[in-house]
Parts: C-alpha cells; structure tokens; sequence
C-alpha cells in the first residue's frame, strides 16, 4: 500500500528539516558577528539571469537580511522553468513557470545565514549566497510555525469529522435494524460525506491483513466476497435488493470499524507532507473512481462522495495556505482559484430533486463528466507540487 | 488464413498454390525449428549488436523561419491533440505557449522537458516514457483555432481573414467533440513513443490553464512530403500524395504553403494554415469491391500506383483520354477532382497518417481511415473549394466519412530560445 510507507518518509523529511534549520541558525550567528561592518553593501534586491550558458547569474551574491525581492528573467534556458531560494534543504521561496521569454519575481523574509539559489536544471545550478545584517524577528509569522499550527488544526479536523462519523454509523446501524428503508437509505446518505472527506487518514491505518479502509469502505470486486463488509454491501441492500435482510450485522461491524477509526486517530499527529499528500489522495480518489461512477455502483450518489473528497481536499490544503503563501505565493493562489473553480463545477450540479442533495452518477452527460474531471486535475497539477515544498519547512 | 489450413487438406491444393507453400513451410518440425530459430537469433542479435537496437539519433532542428513538421519530410508516426484554453488570463495563456516551445526545444532534441530524478518529495516533471528513445526526428506544430480569437483574449481584431472557420461542406458528417479546438499541437516522430509524450506532457504543462479537447493518433504517413521518399498507401491500398507539393521546390512551398505578403495579419508571416479532417473509411465494404472499381474510384492502378492513362507512378494523368467513347479516368474519379487543374491550379501540402480507433462496437467493423492534415497559404482559396468538389461528386465518397473537423492558423518558426508561439500576436 502507497501510504505504509509515506509515515517513514515524512519522518526521514522531518529529520533532514531540524537538521537543516539547526545549521542555519548556527550559521546566522555567526555571520551576524561579522554582518556590521558589510551590512552597507548588501542589497536588498536580487536579479536573476538564467541563460542556456552559463545557468543561474545573480547580480550579487551579497544580502541583507529583512525582506529581499527576488527579480528572474529567463532568457534561453529551455531546461529550467523554475528559480528556489533554499536554506539549507528548505524552500524560502520560489518562482515556478518562467520558460525563456517570460521573467517574474517573489520575495522572501530571511535573517542572516548562508543560502542556495537553486535553478534546477540550469547549467550552473546552484549558487550560494550569503544574508548579513541583524536578523528581523519573523515571530509566529514563520513557516515552521504556521506549519505546525496547520498539522495541530488539520488534527482537531479530522477528530471533529470522525466524531461525526461515529454518530451517523451508528444512527444508520439503528435503521438497518429496523424496517424503515427508506430511513435507512437516507442515514447511509448521511454517513458517506464524513468518510469521503477523511478518507486517507483511514487508508493510512493498514497494517498486514488489517486493512481498515477496506474493512469500511471495499468495493465489490476489491475484496474476496466472504470478506466484503463496511458501507458498500449495505449501499447493495438498500438500493439494489431493496431490502434490509441482514443488513443489520453489516451495520453493527460498520459501528465497530468507525469508532476503531476514531481510536486509532485520536490525538494522532501529523506531518506537513501528510496534509498535502492526503489532499492529493483525495483527488485522486476523485479522478480514479467518483468521476467513473465505480464507487457508489447502487446508488449512483457518486457526486456527494465526489463533493465530499473535495471538501476534505480543500480543508487540508487550507490549513498549509498560510506557510504555503510565505513559501510560493503564486502556486497558493493558482491551488485556491482552482478549488474555488472546482466548488463552482460541482455546485451546479447540487438539486433538491434529490436525497443525495447532488443529481445521480447517471443523469451526468459525458460533457458533464468530462468539465468534471478537468477541474479536478486543474487542482491536482499544482498541489502536486506542494507535499515538496513543506517537506523540509 | 493461410496458415489456419488443416494439415489433412493440404493435399487437395495445386503444387503451386501459395497456401501450400506457406503452410508446408511452417508444418511439422518446421515449425518447432523456426520458433527455436526466432528466439534464438533475437537474443543473439540484442547480446551482440546493442548499438543497432535502435536507429541512429535522427534530429530536426526545432529553430527556423517556419516551423517544423510542415515542409520537412513526414515521419511515421502522428500523436496529434486539439486543447480548449480554460484560463481567460492572458498572462496565462502567453506562459502557457512560452512553457510550449522551451518544452518543444528540449523535446526535438531528444531531451526531457525537466528532471526525472528532481526530488523524491515531488512528481517528476518530465512522465520519463520517452528517456532514452533519442531525438527520434521529432516535430512539434503549434497552432491557434478560429475560437481562440473571441473576445477572451482581446484577439478578435488579430484573426486573420484565412482563419474563417471551414464551412460546413457536402457529405460531412462531423462530430463535435472531436472538431475544432482553441490551440493544437502536431508532434511527428519515428517512434510512436516520442510523439504521444509529447502530447501526454504538453496537456500536463497546461493544466489549470487548457484542457485537451480530442486527440488521434496516426500510424503510417500516407503523403511524402519530400522526392527522397517513397510514395505510402493509405488504407484503402491506394499510394496516396504522388502529386504532393514536395519541400525540394521552394516556388510550390512559397506559392501554396507560406503565408507571405498577401495576408491581412503580419505576425502570420511565414506560417500555415492546417486543416485537420478525421475521414473514416468504409474499409469492410472497399474490401468487397472489384479491383477495376477500385482503380475507377481513384483514376490509378493499385500496385503500381500509375494513372489510368499511364505506366509509372509520376506520369502526369492525361484527364481527357478516352476510350471507346468514355473518359479512361472516371468524371467523379478522386485524383480527377482534386488535380490542381480541375482546381484553378490551387495546391495543397498534404501531411496525413492512418489511423485505426478499434472497433464500431455497435457495428464491430473497423473504426479505421486517414487523419488528413493539409497545411496551406488560404484555406478559403485551397481546402474549402477542392473539398467542396470532392464532397459533391468524389466516387470515393462511397467508401468514406469525414468525421472530424478542425482549423489552425501556424504561426511562423520561432527565431531561437526565449521566442515563443505567437510571441508577436500576444505582446
């Protein structure tokens, strides 16, 4: 499974950060002894040439720290769309998409310390800089800060969606107890957008042949028949057989599952990259099966799970916005005008006609389909980019 | 099939049939000896000969004052893709085709269009399928559709009159989802691999900013577009573009292809106009018609490709021959109608490919035919006339369906690095 593996990445990714962010420090120290004398020279502006040539060429590899406008023209490299501004192996800053012909600029906040203009893919490809003078005070303004404030907030998120969770599983499981269908179809409908919006945080507890996510949430074909329990064999009953015989021993392991869930999660901690690549699984979630109408087979409701994994998405990215803007400005707009354009896709297909609250996976058009799954992947490219830039923050 | 012959009926066949002769070749311990014999030498030849595993580096040269893909000599394969920009930002778009041609540059010169290997915290940049499969004489065409001269853009007052959308024209039978588009990028290559990455990376460098409309992908150039190559056969069996406009004479490039002082927009100097037409063929029921109706529906011979009225394939058709009364090559005969003469003298540069979609899975024949791609000075003047004659009268039309529609204004070559598509129209 992609996600056992991710808690050792993130891991390894943390380690590499400290190690880094300690080294900086040390080296701010003492360059700031020497900073006084120099400080008159060091600029506050840094222009960037890249060339096929020669790679990367600042105008100065001399700054002062405080508040440095980055300026970078591409003029022929055809192999670099990008200029990063590291310390250590964290991103301060970076400007992304400027092939030859085009140039922009991004600023940064640093105190004194050695740096790397980093320009993948340049001839030259890393230049090192040098930052003096007194180092400002960045306060609670700083990336690490604003990150652990989102994996703190992201944490109480999904503690908040899984309390939710456990209710509604258990409000369903009385329905399916009961002898209301109707009841129980829309108690299934309920339940489905607290999963969907967490869904990764659920895939990541796997371990052997304990595969909660499957246990929860399997599809038919995912999983042998005699071991297909969860949301889906209830989804069949209700809405295919129309009938809930024995729907109710379902119901009672859905319960037991989902407060699992909420065991194993409760004041768990999260890594940065987690977030952004649990957004990411999100969507692709979105792309590999809402958009084909694989998940909700019975009940066709394909676009309240769609919504929901968006929902989730568009949560945990917006707990990385505030680091994410220090950090690339550009691309934290680029990821919010593209959620902003995805909830508007989706909107239009919400009616009252419905219990799902969404028109069905068979009312859709193949052009309905189609715009879809283009504003999913509009979102998806550049937050695909995102995991990489928190990593070492 | 030949070699789906029972062995007990071989003895019923003549001595010199070519069934037998194909099946007594593989019968037996023939055949356990040729599959031994395949494998073996297959082996050999990759353990000894490394280097000929693949064909020297082939290179294009990507800088120019037209683009490629157009006058040099057709390659074998197509991966060809129509985009709708989705962005109304202008800046975006001007990124979007600079972010094109710095990818294009690195491409046609067997590169990636950035690190595989970046960072292990992040999605290569470049989808890494094409990795060493060389420059493989890759071209890539970009081009602007009719559509992308709305008001989004400011552009309106920039389309040039040529860029008039393609009327709807005699026994069309277009699907809109597979027509027209905002931009479109024709990637040409030796290796099927080489064009369809282009394609796969070029939609993925313009997420969020355009989105692919419809793709084809081509097999088998079906016109030369240079005398140093063979004449190819289309689908049908037919050897297709023996009258094309070929690179070797500048004066047909300059009076039929370039776009030069005559148009209405300077920054279309030195470009193409490309009309793109998917024409699905028939081909079950081509396959039942008699070889002389065959040769009657084109005016040439199938093997040798000659006219009707000739004996080798560059014969120029004698359109007025007749025979006991009738013209040898047929009044609604294809290469009749489409000769330049029957046209006001009007030439165009074909460029097509085969290509084959699978099966009609409601009919379970064939979706296959011709991709026809045609670069020209004024489609209004070239395409759109000898279509419209075609459409009408073409004994071909029997056989065929056009599809898919699309037309592109191609902007000049680009001068060098930091030149990009359209440079001149978007600044």
């Amino acid at each position: 499974m992609r996600r056992a593996v991710l808690p050792v990445t993130a891991a390894a990714a943390l380690t590499l950060g400290l190690a880094a962010c300690s080294s900086s420090g040390g080296a701010a120290d003492g360059s700031t002894t020497s900073a006084a004398s120099r400080s008159g020279e060091a600029a506050h502006a840094l222009n960037v040439t890249i060339t096929s040539a020669d790679g990367c060429v600042p105008d100065t590899t001399n700054l002062a720290a405080g508040g440095i406008t980055v300026k970078v023209t591409n003029q022929d490299a055809t192999a670099v769309s990008e200029v990063e501004f590291l310390s250590g192996q964290r991103i301060v800053g970076e400007k992304e998409n400027i092939p030859p012909g085009l140039g922009g600029q991004f600023a940064v906040q640093v105190p004194a310390g050695s740096y790397t203009l980093y320009c993948p893919g340049a001839a030259k490809e890393n230049i090192p800089l040098t930052v003096t003078g007194a180092a400002q005070s960045t306060g609670n303004q700083d990336v690490a800060a604003l990150l652990k404030t989102a994996t703190e907030g992201y944490s109480q998120y999904v503690s908040t969606q899984v309390g939710y969770l456990v209710q509604a599983a258990e409000t369903l499981n009385t329905a399916l107890h009961g002898t209301d269908l109707a009841a129980a179809r829309s108690a299934y409908m309920k339940a489905r957008p607290y999963y969907e919006k967490i869904e990764p945080v659920a895939e990541s507890f796997t371990v052997g042949s304990d595969n909660l996510d499957a246990n929860i949430d399997a599809r038919a074909n995912d999983v042998p028949a005699s071991q297909w329990t969860g949301f889906h064999p209830i989804e069949k009953g209700l809405f295919t057989a129309k009938s809930l015989k024995g729907l109710g021993s379902l119901g009672d392991g859905l319960v037991a599952n989902v407060k699992k869930l909420q065991k194993l999660t409760t004041g768990l901690d999260y890594q940065a990259t987690e977030l952004a690549n649990g957004a990411q699984e999100l969507l692709d979630e979105v792309s590999s099966s809402k958009i084909t109408g694989e998940e909700e087979r019975y009940s066709h409701i394909d676009l309240l799970d769609f919504a929901n994994n968006d929902e989730g998405a568009e949560q945990a990215f917006a707990q990385l916005q505030p680091a994410l803007e220090k950090i690339d400005a550009d691309l934290s707009k680029q990821i919010s005008d593209a959620f902003t354009a995805l909830s508007a896709a989706t909107d239009k297909y919400r009616t009252t006609d419905n219990a799902s609250g969404y028109v069905l996976y068979t009312q859709l058009t193949e052009a309905d389909k189609k715009t879809l799954a283009s504003a999913v992947k509009a979102v998806q490219e550049p937050l695909s980019k995102v995991s990489s830039k928190v990593a070492n923050a | 099939m030949p070699d789906a012959v029972p062995q007990h009926d071989l003895g019923q066949e003549p001595a010199t049939s070519r069934r037998r002769f194909l099946a007594g070749a593989l019968g037996g311990a023939g055949l356990a000896a040729a599959g031994i014999g395949f494998g073996g030498g297959f082996a050999t030849a990759k353990a000894t000969e490394p280097e000929q595993a693949r064909p020297a580096p082939a290179e294009v040269a990507f800088y120019g004052p037209h683009q490629a893909g157009i006058a040099t000599p057709a390659q074998d394969r197509l991966a060809f893709a129509a985009f709708d920009v989705t962005s109304t930002d202008k800046d975006a778009l001007k990124a979007l085709l600079a972010t094109w041609a710095a990818a294009a540059a690195q491409l046609t010169k067997g590169l990636q269009v950035g690190a595989v290997d970046l960072s292990p915290d992040r999605p290569p940049i470049d989808t890494g399928e094409a990795v060493g499969l060389g420059p493989s004489n890759l071209t890539i065409t970009v081009g602007f559709g009719p559509s992308l001269f709305d008001e989004r853009f400011g552009l309106a007052t920039y389309r040039p009159a040529a860029l008039d959308p393609i009327p709807s024209l005699p026994g069309d039978y277009l699907q809109d989802d597979i027509s027209n588009g905002d931009l479109c990028v024709q990637a040409c290559a030796d290796d099927p691999t080489v064009a369809f990455h282009v394609v796969r990376n070029f939609a993925r460098l313009a997420r969020g900013t355009a989105v692919m409309r419809w793709s084809q992908l081509g097999f088998g150039r079906t016109s030369s577009t240079s005398s140093t190559q063979e004449t190819e056969r289309n689908l049908l069996g037919f050897k297709d573009g023996t009258r094309n406009i070929k690179a070797e004479n500048p004066a047909d490039m300059n009076a039929y292809v370039w776009v030069d002082e005559e148009t209405d927009q300077d920054w279309m100097k030195g470009g193409s106009y490309l009309v793109s037409r998917r024409i699905r063929m028939l081909i079950e029921s081509w396959d039942t018609d008699y070889l002389a109706d065959q040769e009657n529906v084109f005016g040439r011979f199938k093997t040798s490709g000659a006219p009707l009225t000739g004996t080798d394939e560059f014969d120029t058709p004698d359109l007025s021959a007749k025979k006991d009364g009738k013209y040898v090559i047929d009044l609604n005969a294809h290469i009749r109608l489409a000769a330049p003469v029957t046209n006001g003298g009007e030439k165009i540069l074909r460029r097509g490919y085969s290509y084959t979609d699978g099966i009609d899975q409601q009919t379970g024949l064939l979706d296959a035919g011709l991709f026809f791609i045609a670069f020209q000075k004024d489609p209004r003047k070239q395409f759109v006339p000898i279509q419209t004659r075609l459409g009408q009268h073409d004994n071909l039309n029997e056989y065929i369906r056009h599809t898919s529609s699309a037309l592109f204004a191609v902007p000049p070559g680009l001068t060098g690095p930091g030149d990009y598509y359209g440079k001149s129209l978007l600044a």
